[in-house]
């Protein structure tokens, strides 16, 4: 972890709450709350524990940008082929 | 391309449609799968291409298998795309993870031994920093320190040395601990919270604290 990861986590601290949403809620929630963030939508307020819960679980985090860009990606019709993606591994 | 009633409605059917559908279903999983994978192939280094290809088959198919089982679940707030997606991306993760991770024993990890965080702080963040401040990041440093060693159990701290410190992805510590990510997560949080009180009894706020970490002027 460097200083800028240390800061982040001293801030995730700080912000911690008394309850927070599970690993298993977050993925429950989190095709829906994709969609609302790429439709323009405040997900911030409309689901602020999928948002906390990000900030603090690198995992879950991790598969919701796959998720967001991936979703980006189809909306822009940019989505690469299943054929582009076999022939991109080496 | 189909409505989310018409997946939901295929899916359910016997016959062709059903066959169409999960035939189409499955080569949705897999384009997500292999889209996760290329945002990962650092982690396949040394695996050969076939193996990767045959690993994002295998997720693919285990992804499918999780859709159907939560089929019941699904409630049509978004495109059922999208909510199939998440099931194959959360499968490669785990996969990916694992791939990276499988042969490091999480027994070998410098920062699981006693005093190693104090260490830790003193190379790579309190040096980073300028000498004004020392006094208060060591204070702080003090204070993180003690509730790790008072307030924390052994699992606890191990998991948070482990995952924060180590960078060791969650999955592969659910993996060796035999666990899941709710009760790695409610662990994390447990920590997250005792920190937090150890530091505002001692009067650090977040804005001082932040501020003594985040500047370098």
């Amino acid at each position: 972890m460097n200083r800028e990861r240390f800061t982040a986590w001293l801030r995730n601290i700080y912000e911690t709450q008394a309850v927070e949403i599970s690993c298993t809620e977050c993925f429950d929630l989190i095709s829906r709350f994709v969609e609302l963030e790429i439709s323009g939508r405040d997900v911030a307020t409309k689901l602020p524990q999928v948002k906390q819960h990000l900030r603090n679980c690198r995992a879950c985090r991790e598969e919701y940008e796959a998720l967001r860009d991936l979703i980006q990606l189809e909306e822009l019709g940019d989505a690469p082929s299943l054929d582009d993606l076999q022939s991109s591994i080496r | 391309m189909r409505t989310n009633e018409e997946w939901l409605h295929d899916l359910r059917e016997n016959g062709m449609a059903q066959g169409n559908a999960i035939a189409d279903l499955q080569g949705i999983l897999l384009r997500a799968v292999l889209y996760f994978f290329n945002r990962n192939l650092g982690d396949f280094r040394g695996l050969a291409r076939e193996d990767i290809l045959q690993l994002a088959r295998d997720c693919a198919q285990e992804a499918l298998i999780s859709v159907l089982n939560h089929l019941p679940d699904f409630r049509g707030d978004s495109k059922f795309t999208t909510w199939a997606y998440k099931f194959a991306i959360n499968t490669a993760l785990i996969a990916v993870r694992h791939t990276r991770w499988k042969d490091v024993s999480l027994d070998q990890l410098f920062l699981s031994e006693d005093g190693a965080f104090s260490k830790w702080m003193i190379q790579n963040i309190s040096s980073a920093v300028v000498q004004d401040k020392s006094v208060m990041q060591g204070e702080v440093c003090q204070v993180i320190q003690e509730v790790l060693e008072r307030d924390l159990t052994d699992k606890q701290r191990r998991v948070l040395l482990l995952i924060v410190f180590n960078e060791v992805p969650m999955d592969e510590v659910v993996h060796q601990l035999q666990t899941n990510r709710n009760a790695i997560y409610k662990m994390l949080h447990v920590a997250r919270h005792k920190l937090k009180s150890g530091l505002e009894a001692r009067g650090f706020e977040i804005g001082e604290t932040l501020a003594l970490f985040s500047s370098q002027k």
